[in-house]
């Protein structure tokens, strides 16, 4: 627990509650912020690894509403990313449904940002797997060069505006920094861990493509 | 709504020469939100401003999404700060709202705990051969619109009225949890009534409604939008939120954060189709616009210009009320006037067969 | 000649100090800034645990006051001071032999919780709002209205490290189950709701009076910290909690909302402790120089504290050690 994120987040916590009021989480599922909190304040060992194998580490958005109001200064969501954080060091995030989904995020999103040297690019967002963005967005996605084209001069190409291709150089420099800071590292441990819970649940080729669209996607309902 | 001073929360915003980093979704949603921000500030305001081709993401939604480290975004914001001093700038402007709280939270843990500037100097250096220095000022694109909000009114083609009425328009203003709710000074108004979209809104003659869930989250929580499984929630809290601003009668909603603009959009359209519940008037859903697309109606732009046409939930109904001209046939036109087919009809744009054309009727 | 001691305050504590002091022998002067005596007093409606008006207390130590001759200065406001003379901010020095600080607390600014809007949304008051409104004999919302739903919230600008407040400001709990019980009396048909963290019942016959509202009243003790305010079209006031004994968070609409506002440190006493060679707790109220054996003395000698000058106390407390205060001053000048 070196996180400095856990320096800041917790200090001492009374039980107050006034992070769990205005929790979007804990108004959608069985989750409550501050006995996360209550319960990393005990350094109960065998409590908080349950908590890094449970889903109830993987609820919170990180909407960090929980920050400006606690009485003790303290930030349950800056916990939750040092819980996080150390569950995927351990490998223990595989144990639970919310936690396998972390595959999912790194090969969509982590390898995109290595990709393209941003987040989210219009061809990620396919409309298939996304039928909530609507009509609009398949236009748009179906004519992207026509209506981008308007707005960018350089869409997927070099030069400066929106949505251009960064140069390889920038991208060689994304890459290397996610080398010498770790965020390799946590991409190969995500993978590794996900692969071998992926064959101790009976998929044959490990962490394929069918895992990872089978933690996209499924849901067992059971979180409120 | 009523409010009491703002000025308790204000904070530096430079006048000119800015950096400006791009967003990962309002380039993606709101490409003409971007634009019109630089246009605006070269041609209407007369600022300065780099588009620098070789910045990035700050990757925070991949940091809010736990898979990249807090060590691997501070040395991807440290090379942001090298690209800009290598330019000749010092002020940060950034077109997103998760990367001003990123920014925000970076610079205050380096000065907390100054052995993770030092490790990510180190990691820069390891990586890029490059070296930074921190920005002299750091500002969100909405804080620099607030800053010349009034010389944007003195350059008003359009205020926010009802133009047949003369009554202010009705405004929700949504200001994105990583604005002020990480380090509260450092939004202005701070994180309980931030007045950064609500000075725009004043100072351009409409008036914003304090309604029961006006500081709840759009719902967007990261993993719990990105990951399928998981949209139940995203939905659920931006549905929190329209029900309660509904009965308010809002003529539009102005959010500040590009994801919360793009979803308060998009789940009106869900909604829409699993419920068939829309929340505007006569069957309309509430438009949804980015505080550029505000700025740029104020000073005249055409509105698929600014890129309107790219909102699920039609924006022609608010155009109307403010009076604002506009050819319905050229809303779905690809580049040079060609022409590419339309989106399909949707319950949330009511009238499914003739939404396009015949909205004004 | 008789020795002379400086009261500054004339609140309950400093009041009851120069009354001692007279029965001592000692000629003591009270310096205060209102323009009547009576201190926070003067806002109360009646006392905890027993009812008791608080009109009759104040009465009763102000007509003491009078009758024994008490010297008293109103509209006066103490600069500065030495446990040899009180410099009023009109320049004035008056030369003393001893000095007794009784100046009291300062009402938390509610307003300063920005999240329950106090001061902005109509149907948010504060236990102070209460107290005035039911001397006056009108508790209404601010349509005029009679409430059907009334929530309470303790510990504002208490325990709150976000405002600077970490002190435990001990009598709201007790102010907050008063008040709870006087709008029942008032709207027996009402929810009445008190949002607490701990019931900290420390006095005589508190604890019998929270089982009081529980039972007879039927007062609902919700274990939460309310964590916003908001308005609702209907002018009612939304409010976010946790109920933390169920761990399910929860919102609801209330006629009004009560914020029970904390006791804090006054202001001044930064300067006027500086100016004295004072001690101060971490807590901005001043230090005694013993927590147990000295605890009206200061670290000077000579200068003397009674009431809530030190820390958050009720009244019962304060007029006591005005009692303690004005011994040790006349035992210090040799009375």
């Amino acid at each position: 627990m070196e996180d400095v994120r856990m320096k800041e987040g917790l200090h001492a916590c009374m039980n107050c509650g006034v992070c769990t009021g205005v929790c979007p989480a804990a108004e959608f599922y069985n989750y409550d912020p501050r006995q996360i909190v209550s319960i990393v304040q005990t350094r109960d060992d065998g409590a908080i690894e349950d908590l890094l194998k449970s889903d109830t580490i993987w609820y919170c958005g990180e909407c960090m509403s929980c920050r400006p109001r606690c009485p003790r200064g303290n930030t349950p969501g800056y916990v939750i990313q040092a819980l996080r954080t150390l569950s995927q060091k351990l490998g223990f995030f595989v144990e639970s449904e919310k936690g396998r989904q972390q595959l999912a995020l790194k090969r969509i999103i982590g390898e995109n940002i290595l990709r393209t040297g941003y987040c989210i690019v219009p061809r990620l967002v396919k409309p298939d797997l996304h039928p909530e963005q609507g009509t609009v967005w398949k236009w748009i996605y179906d004519n992207d060069r026509e209506i981008y084209g308007q707005f960018t001069p350089v869409y997927m190409r070099e030069g400066a505006g929106a949505l251009r291709r960064l140069d390889e150089g920038s991208l060689a420099e994304i890459n290397e920094i996610f080398k010498v800071s770790g965020g390799s590292e946590m991409f190969d441990t995500i993978e590794r861990h996900s692969d071998r819970k992926a064959r101790e649940m009976g998929y044959e080729e490990g962490a394929d493509q069918k895992y990872m669209m089978d933690v996209f996607l499924s849901n067992s309902n059971e979180h409120d | 709504m009523k409010r009491k001073s703002w000025q308790d929360y204000q904070k530096e915003i430079a006048d000119d020469h800015y950096y400006y980093a791009r967003s990962c979704i309002r380039q993606n949603f709101f490409p003409g939100s971007e634009k019109l921000f630089i246009d605006m500030l070269h041609n209407d305001l007369g600022k300065d401003l780099l588009d620098d081709p070789k910045h990035s993401s700050c990757t925070g939604i991949g940091y809010h999404s736990d898979i990249v480290p807090l060590e691997t975004i501070m040395t991807v914001v440290a090379r942001q700060f090298a690209l800009m001093g290598e330019s000749g700038y010092e002020n940060l402007v950034t077109s997103c709202i998760t990367s001003f709280g990123v920014y925000t939270e970076i610079l205050a843990t380096w000065n907390e705990f100054p052995e993770t500037e030092e490790k990510t100097r180190e990691n820069l250096w390891k990586a890029t051969r490059r070296e930074f220095k921190k920005p002299a000022s750091l500002a969100h694109t909405s804080d620099v619109v607030f800053h010349f909000r009034e010389e944007i009114a003195a350059q008003a083609k359009k205020r926010l009225v009802n133009a047949a009425t003369g009554e202010p328009l009705k405004v929700v203003e949504h200001i994105g949890c990583h604005y002020a709710k990480i380090f509260p000074k450092s939004g202005i108004g701070g994180s309980e009534f931030p007045y950064v979209l609500a000075g725009m809104v004043e100072s351009w003659g409409g008036e914003c409604i304090d309604y029961p869930e006006r500081r709840h989250c759009c719902g967007f929580g990261f993993r719990n939008y990105l990951v399928q499984a998981n949209r139940g929630y995203s939905i659920a809290n931006s549905h929190k939120k329209l029900e309660s601003m509904a009965p308010y009668k809002p003529d539009f909603i102005v959010a500040n954060c590009p994801g919360c603009a793009m979803f308060l959009d998009k789940w009106q359209y869900a909604i829409a189709e699993m419920e068939g519940t829309t929340y505007g008037q006569n069957g309309h859903g509430i438009p949804v616009l980015t505080y550029e697309e505000m700025a740029g109606l104020v000073l005249g732009y055409d509105p698929w210009v600014l890129g309107m046409q790219m909102h699920q939930v039609n924006v022609e109904p608010l155009l109307d009320k403010m009076g604002i001209e506009y050819d319905p046939a050229a809303k779905y036109l690809g580049r040079n006037g060609k022409y590419i087919g339309k989106p399909e009809s949707a319950v949330v744009n009511c009238c499914p067969t003739d939404t396009i054309y015949d909205i004004r009727e | 000649m008789k020795k002379k001691v400086i009261v500054i305050g004339g609140g309950v504590a400093g009041m009851q100090t120069a009354l001692r002091l007279a029965e001592q022998g000692v000629c003591p002067v009270i310096i205060e800034k209102e323009a009547e005596l009576g201190g926070k007093l003067r806002g109360w409606h009646v006392l905890f645990p027993s009812f008791t008006p608080a009109g009759e207390v104040l009465t009763q130590l102000r007509r003491r006051v009078n009758e024994g001759g008490i010297e008293v200065m109103t509209s006066t406001e103490v600069a500065g001071f030495t446990k040899e003379s009180v410099t009023l901010a009109d320049g004035r020095t008056l030369p003393c032999d001893s000095v007794v600080v009784a100046s009291g607390f300062t009402l938390f600014d509610a307003s300063i919780k920005e999240e329950y809007g106090y001061g902005i949304y109509d149907n948010v008051f504060t236990t102070v709002d209460i107290e005035r409104m039911l001397n006056e004999g009108r508790v209404a919302k601010a349509d005029g209205s009679r409430p059907r739903r009334i929530a309470f919230l303790h510990c504002v600008g208490s325990r709150d490290e976000k405002v600077c407040q970490r002190h435990c400001s001990k009598v709201c709990c007790i102010t907050g189950v008063k008040q709870a019980m006087e709008m029942k009396q008032l709207f027996p048909e009402a929810d009445v709701f008190n949002f607490y963290m701990d019931i900290r019942m420390f006095g005589p016959g508190y604890e019998e009076m929270y089982r009081e509202a529980q039972q007879k009243y039927n007062i609902h003790f919700l274990r939460g910290r309310i964590s916003e305010a908001s308005p609702t079209i209907d002018g009612r006031v939304q409010i976010k909690a946790e109920d933390t004994l169920t761990g399910r968070p929860l919102r609801m609409s209330v006629d009004m909302l009560v914020l029970i506002v904390g006791m804090r440190a006054n202001d001044d006493n930064e300067a006027l402790a500086a100016g004295a060679g004072l001690n101060r707790a971490p807590s901005g109220f001043l230090a005694p120089r013993d927590m147990f054996l000295g605890n009206v003395k200061s670290n000077v000698d000579g200068i003397f504290y009674a009431g809530t000058i030190t820390a958050p106390k009720n009244i019962g407390e304060s007029l006591n050690e005005g009692i303690a205060a004005a011994d040790a001053a006349a035992k210090y000048v040799g009375a």
